[in-house]
C-alpha cells in the first residue's frame, strides 16, 4: 500500500469555498495559541475578534479593502503580481494632499490682529491661532469639485506609479513581484522626503514636526455618523466593484485582460499587443489603490499628511499588503471579494481592539507596534498557502 | 483480457512482455481518455502507437511514464506489478521518454545536461564520465555528438539525440517516442529510425508514439491502433497493410479522406495582397527576408515552400503585423481602395479582415483556461468595445457544428478540448475573420490526416467561394504542393523559384536546397 499524490485535472469546486473557511477557523485557532503561549487567555482572544465583527469601525477597514481587493484583484487575474498597492497608495495620498493642500485651497499666515475677521468669512479656515504667526486656509474652489479633483489626481498618480513596474515587466521583462515590493519602499521614502520638504505646512505643528498643515475641514470626506467610514468612501467601493465586474462582463478590455493572464500568446496571435495590458492591469489597479490613499487622507480622522517614522506603521496602515489575503481567499473571483473583505476588515479590526485591550489588561507583557495586529492575519494567511495545495493535488492510496 | 499469443521476432520462442498495461481506464472532465486499454511490449520489438489526434495516444504514454495516475487498471514491468507515480518510477523500470520537445538547458553543455538529468533521476555521475560514457555509446549506436557542446548551437534533431543518449545513459530497455519524428526534415528521421533498429538489434525495445501511418509503416515491427481511447488492434506490421491500418484508425470517417481533388477556380481575380521589395529581421536582428516581392490575386492561394528557417516564419509575421518591416511595402486593395499596410500594427491589420494560423497553432492560437465562446471573442475584428455574448455564443454554436467541433459546450473550457479540435477552434475564428486574406504557417502541422484534410479542404474552399486571398508558408512540402495555385520557394530570405501549380516536386526540391 503507498500514498501517492496525485495533481488534480479539474480543481474541485468544494475547496473554493471549503478551503477559504476552513483557512480562517484554523488561523484563528493557530492565533489563539499563538496568544496563550504569550499570556493571552484564550477567550479575550476570542471575545475581541467576534466584536471585530460587529464594529461599527470596521465598515472603514471593509471599504478600503474592498477597493484594494478589486485594485489586486484585477492585476493578478491577469498573472501580474502586484505587490505594490502600499506605494501606490502613497501616491494616491500625496497627489490628493497636493490638490487639497496647494490647489483646492491655500494656507497662508495673516497678522495676528487680523485673525479674528477671518473668523466668520466663508471658505476660510484658521489653522493654526497661534499668536505669532496664524495661519488660514483659503478655499479656492468649489469644494466638491476639489474633492473630486483630489481623487482623479490620486487615482492618476497611483496609476502612473504603478506604470514603472509595468513598463518593466512588459518591455524589459524584469520581474514585478520584486520590483512592486521595492518600490513601495521608495515611495514611503519620497513620501517622507515629499512631506518634509516640499509639501510642509506653515503652522506651528507643521514646523515643530515633519508633516503638512491640516486640510480645510471643507475638503475632507463626509464620516457616516456612529462610524469611522466616509460616504465617498463607500461610494468610491461601490462604483469601482460593480465597474470593475461589468467590464470583465462585458467589454473586449475584460476579456483581453483575462487572457492575459491564461495565454498572453494567444491576444499576440490575434493581433492585440498583449505588453499594453500589461500596462492597462497595472494602472488600472495602481488608480484603485490611488483611490484608497486619498479616502484614507481625506478621513476627517486624519486629514493631513505626516512623515512616517517607522515605516512599519505607514499611513497606509498596510492594507495594501493586507488586501492580498482579501484577492487570495477570493481566489481571484472578483464576487466574493466583498465577502472576504468584510471578513478580513472583522479581523483587523478585532485585532486592534485585542491590541489595546492587552495593552491595558497587561501591561507586563508590553507589546507595542503592529506586529500583534497581524498574528491573526498572517496564521490565516498560512494555513490558507497552505491548504491551498489540496485544491490543486489530491492524495490517494494505492495498492 | 487479451488472448494474444506472444511471438517472437528474432527466433520463434516466446517472450514474456517487459511492459504490459492492462485494462486502462482514464477520465478527465467531460471525455474519457481511455476505455479498458491494454498493451504489450515485447523486448527488441519497435512497437508503434497509432492513432489520431485525440484517440488517447498520450494520455497512455503520460500513464506508462507516471505523468498521469490511472483510475482503473495495472502495470506490469518485466512482469512484475507496479505503481508508476512519476518519471523518476518509469526509468527505474527501463522506460525513458523522448518527447516532441527536448527538455535541456540552453546554456549547459551536452555532457552538463546529462550529468543533471541523471542526478534528477537519483543516479550520481560526474560531467567528465558522462562524457566518456557519451562518446562510447555515440560511437557504439553511431550518434556523434559534442559532450562539450552548449545546447543552444545544437540543431532540433541533434537536441533530439542528446534526448536519445539520455536514454541510453539511463540504461534504457524501452525507449518511448512522443511524436518525436513529427518536426524532424524528412533526411533527419532516417538518422532516429536507423538508430531504432540499431538498439532494436541489441535487444531494447522501441514504443513509437504517431500519428503518421506511413512512419508506423515503414519503421515498426507491431501496431497498435487506438480510436477514441479503445484500442482497436494490434497487428503486426509485415502482415498488414497501409488501407487496413487507415481503417482501423478512421474507421467509417475513412471515406472523408477519399473524397478526391479540391475544387480550384479557373480564373482567379484582380491582385488583394501586394508586396513590394520587403525586408526584415530575425529576432537576432539579421535581414531574414531580403527584398521579397509578390501579389495575390483575389481567390489565390500563394504556398511557400522551403527548408524551414529561410524567413518564411517572419515573411509571414510581417504580412500579420507582427514583425516590423524594415523596407518595402505592403499594400492591400479592398473594393478598389489601396491601403498600405506596412507596420500598421496587428490590430488595425487584423481588422481589416485577414486571418491569421501561427506557428504552434495551439500553444499560441488558443487559451486553454478560456471558454471556446472566449477564445472567440477575443478576436478583435469580433469584438470591440462592448461584447454581445448573445451574438458570441450564437457564432460559436454555428462554427462548433459546421466544424465538427467535439465539446461538451460553447462554454466549456478549450483544455477539455483535444488537439485536433482546439485547432479546429482556432482554424474556425480565423476563417470566420479573413474576409480579405489569410496568412498561415505550418496550418496543419500536428494535426492528424483527416483533420489536416479538412483543415486544407477548408482553406482552398474559403479561397474559391469567397474569394479570400491566402498565402501559405510551410515546411511540409506535400501541403504546398496539395493547395498552391502558386508555388515560391524560399531560400535564405528571398525567393529563389516561383512556379505554377502543376510543377514537378523533384523541381521544388532541387531549387530548395540549392
Amino acid at each position: 500500500m503507498r500514498l501517492i499524490v496525485v495533481k488534480r485535472v479539474k480543481t474541485s469546486n468544494l475547496y473554493y469555498v471549503g478551503i477559504p473557511v476552513l483557512s480562517i477557523l484554523a488561523g484563528l485557532a493557530l492565533s489563539t495559541l499563538i496568544f496563550a503561549s504569550i499570556g493571552v487567555p484564550p477567550d479575550l482572544f476570542i471575545s475581541e475578534i467576534l466584536a471585530g465583527f460587529q464594529s461599527p469601525q470596521t465598515l472603514r477597514y471593509f471599504a478600503l479593502l474592498v477597493i484594494l481587493g478589486v485594485a489586486l484583484t484585477m492585476s493578478f487575474r491577469a498573472s501580474i503580481w502586484n505587490i505594490g498597492a502600499e506605494g501606490q497608495m502613497i501616491w494616491g495620498m500625496l497627489a490628493g494632499g497636493y490638490i487639497a493642500l496647494f490647489v483646492a485651497a491655500q494656507s497662508m499666515y495673516v497678522s495676528p490682529s487680523d485673525l479674528p475677521n477671518y473668523a466668520n468669512v466663508p471658505g476660510v479656515e484658521i489653522i493654526d491661532a497661534s499668536p505669532v504667526k496664524p495661519v488660514i486656509s483659503v478655499l479656492l474652489m468649489d469644494p466638491s469639485l476639489g474633492k473630486l479633483l483630489m481623487v482623479l489626481f490620486g487615482m492618476l498618480a497611483g496609476g502612473l506609479w504603478a506604470l514603472i513596474p509595468a513598463v518593466l515587466k512588459a518591455y524589459l521583462d524584469i520581474d514585478e513581484v520584486a520590483s512592486t515590493l521595492i518600490l513601495n519602499y521608495v515611495a514611503y521614502q519620497l513620501f517622507n522626503h515629499l512631506v518634509s520638504y516640499n509639501l510642509r505646512g506653515l503652522s506651528v505643528q507643521a514646523r515643530q514636526f515633519f508633516r503638512t498643515d491640516r486640510m480645510n475641514s471643507a475638503l475632507l470626506f463626509n464620516l457616516i455618523p456612529g462610524t469611522s467610514v466616509t460616504v465617498q468612501e463607500v461610494l468610491m467601493a461601490v462604483i469601482f466593484f460593480v465597474s470593475v465586474v461589468l467590464m470583465y462582463r462585458y467589454t473586449a478590455v475584460g476579456l483581453r485582460l483575462k487572457i492575459i493572464g491564461s495565454n498572453p500568446q494567444l491576444l499576440r496571435s490575434v493581433g492585440v499587443d498583449e505588453r499594453r495590458y500589461i500596462l492597462l492591469a497595472m494602472f488600472l489597479s495602481g488608480m484603485l489603490a490611488g483611490a484608497a490613499g486619498v479616502s484614507i487622507l481625506a478621513n476627517p480622522g486624519i486629514g493631513k499628511l505626516e512623515k512616517i517614522a517607522n515605516v512599519v506603521s505607514p499611513p497606509t496602515m498596510n492594507l495594501g499588503y493586507t488586501a492580498i489575503l482579501v484577492s487570495w481567499l477570493s481566489i481571484l473571483d472578483l464576487r466574493f471579494v466583498p465577502i472576504y473583505a468584510y471578513i478580513v476588515a472583522s479581523l483587523f479590526q478585532g485585532s486592534s481592539l485585542l491590541q489595546s485591550e492587552i495593552n491595558s489588561l497587561f501591561p507586563e507583557l508590553s507589546l507595542t507596534g503592529a506586529a500583534l495586529t497581524y498574528i491573526p492575519i498572517g496564521s490565516i494567511l498560512v494555513v490558507y498557502v497552505i491548504l491551498r495545495i489540496f485544491t490543486e493535488y489530491s492524495v490517494r492510496i494505492m495498492r | 483480457m487479451s488472448t494474444q499469443t506472444f511471438f517472437s521476432l528474432n527466433g520463434e520462442k516466446s517472450l514474456n512482455p517487459i511492459i504490459s498495461a492492462r485494462g486502462l481506464w482514464k477520465s478527465f472532465p467531460g471525455v474519457v481518455a481511455l476505455k479498458d486499454v491494454s498493451l504489450d511490449v515485447l523486448p527488441g520489438e519497435i512497437h508503434a502507437i497509432l492513432g489520431e489526434n485525440g484517440a488517447g495516444k498520450s494520455t497512455l504514454l503520460k500513464i506508462l511514464y507516471g505523468i498521469y495516475v490511472p483510475d482503473k487498471g495495472d502495470l506490469f514491468f518485466g512482469g512484475r506489478k507496479v505503481v508508476v507515480t512519476s518519471p523518476q518510477d518509469a526509468v527505474r523500470n527501463g522506460l525513458v521518454l523522448v518527447s516532441q520537445v527536448p527538455q535541456l538547458i540552453d546554456s549547459l553543455t551536452v555532457a552538463e545536461n546529462l550529468s543533471l538529468s541523471l542526478s534528477q533521476f537519483g543516479y550520481v555521475s560526474s560531467v567528465r564520465k558522462v562524457s566518456k560514457f557519451l562518446l562510447e555509446k555515440g560511437r557504439e549506436y553511431g550518434v556523434r555528438v559534442d559532450p562539450d557542446i552548449e545546447v543552444w548551437k545544437l540543431s532540433y534533431t541533434q537536441k533530439q539525440l542528446v534526448e536519445v543518449l539520455r536514454a541510453l545513459l539511463l540504461n534504457a530497455k524501452v525507449i518511448a517516442f512522443d511524436e518525436a519524428t513529427t518536426l524532424l526534415p524528412h533526411a533527419e528521421k532516417e538518422k532516429l529510425y536507423d538508430f531504432m533498429k540499431l538498439f532494436k538489434s541489441k535487444g531494447g525495445s522501441v514504443l513509437l508514439v504517431t500519428h503518421k501511418i506511413p512512419e508506423a509503416m515503414e519503421v515498426s515491427d507491431r501496431i497498435t491502433v487506438l480510436r477514441r481511447g479503445e484500442v482497436v488492434g494490434t497487428v503486426r506490421t509485415s502482415e498488414t497493410t497501409l488501407d487496413q491500418v487507415r481503417y482501423m484508425m478512421f474507421g467509417e470517417r475513412l471515406t472523408q479522406l477519399n473524397s478526391g481533388k479540391y475544387e480550384k477556380l479557373g480564373e482567379k481575380g484582380s491582385e488583394v495582397l501586394v508586396v513590394r521589395d520587403l525586408w526584415v529581421r530575425s529576432d537576432y536582428g539579421v535581414y531574414a527576408v531580403k527584398g521579397v516581392s509578390f501579389s495575390v490575386r483575389k481567390g489565390e492561394i500563394l504556398g511557400i515552400a522551403g527548408v524551414a528557417g529561410n524567413g518564411q516564419l517572419e515573411l509571414i509575421q510581417a504580412l500579420a503585423g507582427l514583425r516590423k518591416s524594415e523596407r518595402g511595402s505592403i499594400r492591400l486593395r479592398i473594393n478598389g481602395n489601396e491601403i498600405d499596410v506596412t507596420n500598421k500594427g496587428s490590430t488595425a491589420i487584423r481588422r481589416l479582415g485577414i486571418g491569421y494560423i501561427p506557428d504552434e497553432p495551439v500553444k499560441k492560437g488558443v487559451s486553454l483556461d478560456n471558454s471556446i465562446e472566449e477564445n472567440i471573442a477575443v478576436h478583435p475584428r469580433l469584438t470591440r468595445f462592448l461584447i454581445r455574448w448573445g451574438d458570441v455564443k450564437s457564432l460559436a454554436t454555428d462554427l462548433v457544428r459546421e466544424f465538427s467541433i467535439v465539446t461538451p459546450s460553447t462554454n466549456a473550457k478549450a483544455k477539455v478540448l483535444s488537439g485536433g479540435n482546439l485547432m479546429k477552434v482556432l482554424v474556425a475564428r480565423e476563417l470566420t475573420v479573413s474576409k480579405v486574406a489569410l496568412v498561415a504557417y505550418n496550418p496543419t502541422r500536428g494535426l492528424d490526416e483527416v483533420s489536416t484534410r479538412y483543415v486544407r479542404r477548408l482553406i482552398v474552399s474559403k479561397a474559391v467561394s469567397e474569394g479570400m486571398c491566402v498565402v501559405v508558408a510551410s515546411e511540409d512540402l506535400d501541403e504546398i504542393m496539395e493547395i498552391s495555385d502558386v508555388i515560391a520557394v524560399m531560400n535564405s530570405g528571398s525567393f529563389v523559384g516561383v512556379f505554377k501549380s502543376g510543377v514537378s516536386r523533384e523541381e521544388v526540391e532541387r531549387v530548395m536546397v540549392s
